[in-house]
């Protein structure tokens, strides 16, 4: 039972976490761990410059088909 | 043991798809439970997915999961993020599914239900997901490049000039053709053009909560904006019964148009986070709920399939569309069996995010699958309504005879008892003034939603709430393709722009933005207006323009893929992208040529431009009509001009193929590939995404 109960919560968080990455949610997440990963010398955006730069390149390719 | 247990297993799937498809095809007489449709599909796709597209990954394009993708050398958290395979999937599916695969097949149901949903499935197993997977992998092993780029590197300059305009072709075209469904959806319906409406100033309240209050935070805005336009479709009923505000929202074609045209100016020029963006979201939340819940409820109601196998129709006198099921039912149905489009989306955002290239046959070939399962929902709920009803909404006043009881009459003439009470009590259950002539596919499709949806939950008390919720969700997500690809479409002619003048060039140069919205709105529109003035029902031309213009660019990105595939030294599987790239053309070329060429004045441009100016030089046209009819003689052969440059840009791709080829074979040329340096992979073989790997 405790199995069962433990297994339903891990697959609620990596569902949650799936839904939020796919939805874009934690886009400026990803954005700061890839930072962090790279010693880039480049200035850190703040979440409302990452998310207007984000769009800003998202929609100026085509990303929505018929 | 375990092998054994899955061979047959896998023995007794293809058994059940084998049964379902047979039931399919010979049945005849009594109506057919839609469960059978499900069961065939989706035991072909299994089928298809466990053998064809496993060949393809290990002897066609041999995947590779040692070497680096483009989101492991470049991760920049930007465009290359790792993303966990799942998640990709959504983004990719969420990307290419769009009211090509709920359109098309509703438009092809008039031959019947049988020729479209073979074509679906088959289109989609042996060619669409083909191309979207071989494209994939070729522009993960290529950094990313578009269809575009790796046409002009692997083809020829001339091959990569064509992809361009081809896109554009396309892009304007289809944005043309979607507009019009909308019109045709929103039509003297104030309920559904109320509800549409409202959710402009509810996408402007979150693309400014979004900027201001609480940056990013897309999943709570959108489950709040949801919410509203949930709200806002109940609504629309008080609207509706309200005699002012009912008379507010009735509007004619032209000025539904000129509304449609308006905003698409205003989404291109305006910055993309106050009213693109947001509205993007809220389409994909309800574009996802909407095809989940159709899937449910037909797996729930299990409707019987009212349309025959095959009608009358397929001898090319259509009401809905004219021309013969060969070569109009594989242009009417592109999305769904298979998309030239998908190759853009193929060779954009999703190989910069893909993990390992193995991923590519899961996302690739298997979310191509999804959007053919989409497109078989879609006309299962087409045909689930009465014949006579489906041509009653989708059939032009001018080829029934308007509506009431003539209309009526002429489609029982056709076998296909309609009684005119019917349509008049199924408009007030679905809280329409008229579903009469309705013709572009998405009313006839949320009639059959509703139905299926009314049936799960609420019964006929939420016809009518159901079938506008159906209709905003075909109206919203049509206008976020419409907005994204105005948008689109205006970075490129800027760039073609500024290859003479320099400024122009510039994104942020507020003279050039509102120029080039302007050309890219007013080529668009005017194929709009040309198509809701249209005395045949506009459909009738700019659907199969949309389909030859997509087709198209299949066929250049199968060209593409060949060529990579002959210089990769797989000469031997080069069928594989060859067969459904002569199919392509074999179909295009048939659908121009009868476009242009052929006699019946519903088919043939130049004979239905013929057809007007014999009936002017007759004087059968009154003075004050004259002027509307020599536009239409002029948009027939506009019509006609493009479809003959679309038809001429496939034979000069072809012809440059073939030289390059023969080339390569005969080692004239060089067969360099441009793939990106190997690089092995440091991502241990369990990583699965930047998030995803954190536990």
């Amino acid at each position: 039972m405790r199995h069962a109960a433990k297994s339903a919560s891990r697959f609620l968080r990596r569902f949650w976490r799936g839904l939020r990455e796919w939805c874009g949610d934690a886009a400026y997440e990803s954005y700061l761990r890839s930072k962090g990963r790279r010693s880039s010398s480049c200035r850190t955006l703040s979440p409302a410059e990452f998310y207007v730069e984000q769009l800003n390149r998202r929609y100026s390719k085509p990303n929505r088909c018929c | 043991m375990k092998r054994i247990f899955s061979i047959v297993g896998w023995i007794l799937v293809a058994a059940l798809g084998a049964r379902a498809l047979g039931s399919i095809a010979l049945h005849r007489g009594e109506p057919l439970n839609a469960t059978w449709f499900v069961v065939a599909a989706v035991c072909c796709y299994m089928v298809a997915y466990r053998l064809y597209s496993a060949f393809v990954a290990a002897k066609v394009l041999t995947l590779d999961d040692t070497r680096a993708t483009p989101c492991e050398r470049h991760d920049d958290g930007r465009d290359f993020v790792p993303t966990n395979k799942w998640v990709l999937f959504g983004h990719h599916f969420a990307a290419i599914a769009g009211p090509g695969p709920l359109v098309g097949p509703t438009l092809a149901a008039q031959f019947g239900y049988l020729p479209g949903t073979l074509w679906l499935i088959a289109g989609a197993a042996f060619a669409g997901c083909v191309q979207d997977f071989v494209i994939l992998f070729c522009s993960i092993r290529r950094d990313g490049k578009s269809i575009g780029q790796m046409a002009r590197e692997e083809v020829s300059e001339r091959g990569g000039f064509i992809a361009q305009l081809a896109v554009l072709a396309i892009m304007t075209i289809l944005l043309a053709v979607i507009g019009l469904v909308v019109v045709n959806a929103l039509k003297s319906s104030p309920w559904a053009t109320f509800t549409l409406a409202m959710t402009i100033p509810i996408a402007l309240l979150l693309g400014l909560y979004l900027r201001f209050v609480r940056p990013g935070r897309v999943l709570e805005a959108s489950v709040m904006g949801v919410a509203l336009v949930l709200f806002v479709v109940v609504a629309g009923q008080w609207v509706a019964d309200s005699p002012f505000w009912s008379r507010v929202f009735t509007l004619s074609g032209v000025a539904l148009a000129s509304a449609i045209i308006a905003y698409g100016f205003a989404a291109s020029a305006l910055p993309v986070w106050l009213l693109l963006a947001p509205r993007d979201y809220l389409s994909a939340f309800i574009k996802a709920g909407a095809i989940f819940s159709l899937a449910a409820g037909i797996l729930f109601v299990r409707p019987q399939v009212l349309m025959p196998p095959l009608t009358r129709f397929i001898d090319g006198t259509g009401p809905v569309f004219a021309g013969k099921i060969f070569p109009f039912c594989f242009i009417t149905i592109a999305c769904g069996a298979i998309s030239g489009f998908h190759s853009l989306i193929s060779s954009g955002t999703t190989p910069k995010m893909i993990l390992r290239e193995s991923h590519a046959r899961f996302i690739g070939y298997g979310a191509m699958l999804l959007e053919s399962f989409v497109g078989v929902m879609a006309m299962v709920a087409a045909c689930a309504m009465p014949p006579g009803v489906y041509f009653a909404i989708n059939s032009p006043p001018s080829i029934v005879g308007g509506a009431g009881d003539a209309a009526a009459a002429t489609i029982s003439g056709w076998g296909y008892p309609l009684q005119a009470q019917t349509m008049t009590d199924l408009a007030h259950k679905v809280g329409e003034i008229t579903l009469w002539n309705r013709a572009g596919g998405a009313p006839s499709l949320a009639v059959g939603m509703a139905q299926i949806f009314s049936n799960t939950i609420g019964g006929e008390r939420l016809l009518s709430i159901w079938y506008h919720f159906a209709i905003m969700f075909e109206a919203l997500f049509i206008l976020t393709v419409l907005d994204a690809g105005t948008r689109v479409g205006r970075f490129m002619v800027q760039d073609l722009g500024a290859r003479f003048w320099k400024p122009f060039g510039r994104t942020g140069w507020m003279p050039g933005v509102l120029l080039s919205s302007a050309i890219i709105v007013a080529l668009w529109g005017y194929f709009l207006y040309q198509g809701v003035v249209d005395p045949l029902g506009g459909i009738n031309s700019l659907w199969p323009l949309f389909g030859i213009s997509n087709q198209l660019l299949a066929a250049v990105a199968l060209v593409v893929a060949t060529t990579i595939l002959m210089k990769m030294g797989r000469l031997k599987w080069i069928w594989v992208t060859l067969l459904p790239m002569a199919w392509l053309v074999t179909i295009t070329m048939t659908a121009s040529y009868q476009k242009i060429f052929d006699a019946n004045p519903r088919i043939g441009f130049l004979a239905y431009a013929k057809a007007l100016a014999a009936q002017i030089a007759a004087g059968k046209i009154p003075t004050e009509s004259l002027a509307e009819t020599q536009r239409l003689i002029f948009n027939q052969r506009l019509d006609a001009g493009v479809t003959g440059v679309l038809a001429a840009m496939i034979l000069v791709l072809i012809v440059e193929a073939l030289v390059h080829w023969y080339a390569i074979l005969s080692r004239r040329k060089e067969s360099a590939l441009h793939e990106s340096p190997y690089i092995a992979t440091c991502w241990a073989a369990d990583y699965s995404g930047a998030s995803h790997g954190d536990d």
